[in-house]
């Protein structure tokens, strides 16, 4: 009985736990008690985590796709193929592009980023996973110059007031909702934001509820309530803060309220405070002002420089930082370093022996969408991407598509060429929470059939780009990270604790916050119209982690079969109030079109609200705008 | 066999570890990553604590593994052969808590009635277990509430007692006695004053129990009798996060689902753990879910646990007192603080 040390592979929390494996097969999961992170802490997702790599649709061997049928290929010759491809393409004129992955390790994302901004010659290199990540960053970015977390998951614990914008974070991100209960057990005054009557809203001293896409609106109440009752320290802000007129004049027409009012008090006389952003949903613009008005409460409440309070955004997957860390995101090097910093371009330049592009690269669902030759490492766009089906759409579009993963996905189905690679269980690397803690993941058995390691098979890629390292192990890719990425650097120095890895990102003192106003979002401007939302809490039940996996992909399972057609969900006192039955057909109708499907109840939904699971998004996509929030009228169909 | 009582010079101890290791695999508790202890297979005597708190990761997957391989099944052209798959290899369980041992024993008495589970019947033959008595309580343990311990009258094939100087060796079974008369040099007849010592030590164990016991009594007249309200209920599922971990780290929780594993060609019919706690744990195949809701899946999980009916049936709750599923809960929702609830009727108020 083989007991193995890692790191949970679901959400970004990053909880520590040991693969069981009797010889070469996965048995189980224990929880790692002394984990910095979990501390004994498993939610059921991590409970389950070696099910997928046990019973999942493994790809096993390398496949090319030869008159029209994939066939077994060898590793030369499928990565030969995938080289000449892509080579073709670009020497045709034609874009081409890589998409990494939040699911992936940093080793991989790197050289994915690698692969395509030095070995394809271009900046098309996204994940699809940023979508969410990259609004929610560059809010923070916009106030704090830097996109760094000024809170950890165990600061939650301790906290005497917690402010949380509120997506489903016993859903999200169990072990941090964890820290929300223990901490309001023991008298945390709890604070939630948002449109849904969620647990973590249940057990709140203070739900401020708002309309869907219009959370901003309550933070600029808040922002108001600070400067109203000067609760900000004057000194400290004319220090360290720029923009506070400004502030005060986006503002002034803000409506005052007594929860407002109550919770500023709460969050700024509180000795520890954290407030926890989940991504903002609405359009990314109006998401990135509501992330930098939020950073700008933190900074207005003392938040940042107090001991044990912060800021902590919530990203959706176990590597979503690491993977915007690794420049597997558009406009930015590995490091966070955009691509128009010379200094970055050089210093990359040298390391990798390529003058890098200059011309801008595309977002995940645009590049899905333009380029000729494509390369996806371990993720699969049409159950990820908000456009769903017609991601599937686009794929199938693409002359070249080449899938690394360790799953079948619907992507790697429509792949020209199939590089199968270690899952997590199976694989040593690194990946980086949502705190900035880089943390390793260690093999406990060894892939199937003739499945590699991601970051050997994205090697010997590169090396037919010109751009080959002869790496020995993820480690010698790691000390590469390490000077591709200053963060990344004599990370083993910097670690508090040897042995469960340390903070990447930390915080760089000296610089002024730009304080900011969310603006109120302009939403419909009819007599209380009825909103159809998207449900941005990331579907599950569509990651193969858990599709593939008995125990956790039940209830999405059962879902998806009862409800072929999706469902809408609505409020019992707003299904009362329209007199529709539950359970009847209803049609939506909104200025883009319309879809009939069927109504279920939600408990905690309130008037005006009806809302649609990620999962179902395709059945309202002639409905629903790009935004995710628009006015539909709704009657029985 | 007539029990024995032996002692064992502590630093004997290593030697004796090393015959036990070439018995079987000997699972014991030993260091992991950072300052975890955990229970794993034994590379050597010397990696074997003694002093340490009771890991989180309970033994119980030596006799129940969570994903747990139960019969081979091969489609052979005319129909399904099916092939038993049995683990009888000699296992030796080695400084377990005396919660666990009895948590093995309750696990076993489960699987031994009709229609008796021949699977983990023969892991749980072939597996022998040596307990260490705790002569103090651990940090979150309440073992005196469920008479699971500090110390254990039944439930074990050897156990030691930390005298000082000497381990006391109280060897119940033949299992228990081959583990003793692998190495006879090491051992010898235990005196009237150690065998003293050893009350004395579990009477002041006893009397150094704190603030985490949990009062099942009066929680089992009031579960039995239908006298928690569900609004009570609905007010305890707020703080539960659907986690399940007080199902797996539970030694006498033994719940499970069935799923086929392909491989070579056939499938491997597996039994794995499954939580209670889970909305799916009752979803049938037509959609329907007779519990579809947490504040009733708590209900059952706390009536099986201790309610009178399962009492009688179990002779004992279904608790060992380990107090892991505090540790390990993601919410609030531990059996002593879901006990309490019950027995004032209140929670957090």
């Amino acid at each position: 009985m083989l007991s193995v040390s890692t790191t949970c592979p679901f959400c970004a929390c990053g909880c520590g736990l040991y693969l069981l494996a009797e010889p070469r097969e996965l048995a189980g999961v224990a929880p790692s008690e002394t984990h910095p992170v979990s501390s004994g802490r498993l939610c059921a997702r991590g409970w389950g985590a070696h099910e997928a790599a046990l019973w999942g649709n493994r790809l096993k061997k390398p496949l090319i796709n030869k008159h029209g049928t994939l066939e077994i290929a060898s590793w030369e010759d499928a990565l030969d193929c995938v080289a000449r491809r892509m080579t073709d393409l670009i020497k045709a004129g034609k874009p081409v592009g890589v998409l990494g992955s939040a699911r992936a390790t940093n080793e991989e994302n790197y050289l994915a980023c690698k692969l395509a901004r030095a070995g394809l010659r271009t900046n098309n290199v996204d994940s699809c996973f940023n979508r969410l990540c990259a609004p929610l960053l560059a809010g923070l970015e916009d106030v704090c110059g830097e996109n760094v977390p000024s809170a950890c998951i165990d600061d939650i614990e301790r906290s005497q007031t917690i402010l949380l914008t509120e997506g489903d974070l016993a859903r999200t991100h169990p072990r941090a909702a964890s820290s929300v209960l223990k901490a309001v057990e023991g008298g945390a005054r709890l604070i939630t934001l948002g449109y849904l009557g969620t647990q973590m809203a249940r057990i709140a001293s203070l739900h401020l509820e708002t309309a869907p896409g219009n959370e901003g609106e309550v933070i600029d109440r808040l922002l108001a309530a600070v400067l109203n009752l000067r609760l900000e320290d004057p000194t400290w802000v004319a220090q360290h803060c720029n923009g506070l007129d400004d502030l005060r004049r986006a503002i002034s027409s803000t409506r005052l309220t007594d929860e407002a009012s109550q919770a500023a008090e709460r969050l700024a006389r509180a000795e520890r405070a954290v407030i926890l952003m989940a991504p903002p949903i609405g359009h990314p613009n109006q998401a990135r002002r509501d992330a930098a008005a939020l950073a700008t409460l933190a900074a207005l409440t003392g938040l940042l420089v107090k001991p044990g309070s912060g800021l902590l955004p919530l990203l959706p997957r176990s590597n979503a930082r690491g993977a915007c860390d690794m420049g597997v995101t558009q406009g930015y090097l590995p490091g966070h370093q955009p691509i128009c910093d010379p200094c970055a371009q050089q210093r990359l330049s040298d390391l990798w022996g390529q003058q890098l592009p200059s011309a801008d690269g595309l977002d995940a669902e645009s590049l899905l969408q333009s380029v000729s030759g494509l390369i996806v490492l371990a993720d699969d766009p049409p159950s990820v991407l908000p456009i769903g089906q017609r991601a599937m759409a686009a794929l199938a579009k693409i002359e070249f598509l080449a899938v690394l993963d360790s799953f079948e996905t619907s992507t790697s189905r429509m792949a020209h060429a199939v590089l199968p690679i270690a899952s997590f269980a199976e694989t040593e690397g690194t990946i980086t929470n949502m705190e900035g803690r880089v943390q390793e993941i260690h093999a406990a058995t060894v892939p199937p059939g003739e499945a590699r390691p991601g970051w050997q098979v994205l090697a010997g890629l590169c090396a037919r780009f010109g751009v080959g390292v002869s790496y020995d192990s993820a480690g010698d890719v790691l000390n590469e990270i390490g000077l591709a990425a200053p963060q990344y650097a004599r990370r083993e120095q910097r670690m508090p604790d040897k042995v469960w890895g340390g903070q990447a990102v930390q915080g760089l003192n000296g610089r002024k916050y730009n304080l900011r106003a969310a603006g109120v979002a302009s939403l419909p401007t009819d007599d209380r119209p009825t909103l159809l939302v998207r449900d941005e809490v990331f579907d599950w039940g569509s990651d193969p982690l858990i599709s593939y996996s008995p125990t956790l992909s039940r209830d999405s399972q059962s879902q998806r079969k009862l409800f072929p057609k999706g469902f809408v969900e609505i409020g019992k006192p707003y299904a009362d109030e329209l007199g529709i039955p539950v359970g009847r057909q209803v049609r939506l109708t909104s200025a883009t079109g319309q879809a009939v499907l069927p109504l279920r109840l939600r408990p905690g939904l309130k008037p005006g609200v009806l809302v649609v699971p990620f999962a179902f998004r395709d059945h309202v996509a002639q409905v629903l705008g790009a935004d995710g929030v628009t006015a539909v009228r709704l009657e029985q169909a | 066999m007539q029990p024995i009582t032996l002692t064992l010079q502590k630093r004997d101890g290593t030697q004796w570890l090393e015959k036990l290791l070439s018995l079987g695999e000997v699972i014991a508790p030993v260091h992991g990553s950072g300052e975890d202890v955990i229970f794993s297979t034994a590379a050597c005597a010397d990696a074997v604590l003694w002093d340490f708190v009771n890991p989180l990761h309970p033994p119980k997957r030596i006799v129940l593994p969570q994903t747990d391989p139960l019969v081979k099944i091969k489609d052979n052209g005319q129909g399904h052969e099916v092939e038993p798959i049995y683990d009888d290899a000699p296992r030796i369980l080695f400084n377990a808590r005396s919660c666990d041992a009895k948590g093995i024993a309750f696990l076993t008495r489960m699987h031994e009635m009709e229609p008796a589970d021949e699977s983990y019947l023969r892991r749980a033959l072939r597996l022998t277990v040596i307990s260490l008595a705790c002569t103090a309580p651990c940090p979150l343990g309440f073992c005196v509430c469920t008479n699971s311990g500090p110390f254990l009258s039944d439930g074990y094939d050897v156990q030691l007692t930390d005298l000082g100087e000497n381990y006391l060796v109280e060897v119940a079974s033949q299992k228990g006695h081959a583990t003793v008369s692998c190495a006879p040099s090491l051992f010898r007849p235990a005196t009237e004053s150690e065998i003293a010592q050893r009350k004395r030590l579990e009477a002041e164990a006893r009397n150094h129990f704190g603030e985490e016991t949990c009062h099942f009594a009066s929680a089992m007249r009031r579960v039995s009798t239908g006298r928690v309200s569900d609004a009570l209920w609905q007010r305890i599922s707020d703080w539960c996060l659907e986690c399940g971990a007080c199902n797996f780290v539970c030694p006498t929780c033994y719940c499970f689902s069935v799923k086929d594993l392909g491989r070579n060609g056939g499938w491997v019919r597996c039994r794995m753990w499954d939580s209670c706690q889970y909305t799916a744990f009752t979803l049938e195949a037509s959609g329907h879910n007779p519990r579809p809701e947490r504040k009733e899946r708590m209900k059952r999980r706390f009536f099986h646990k201790v309610s009178a009916q399962y009492y009688q049936r179990d002779a004992m709750v279904g608790c060992v007192g380990c107090g892991r599923c505090i540790k390990a809960c993601l919410g609030t929702t531990s059996m002593p603080a879901v006990v309490n609830a019950i027995r004032k009727g209140k929670w957090n108020e």
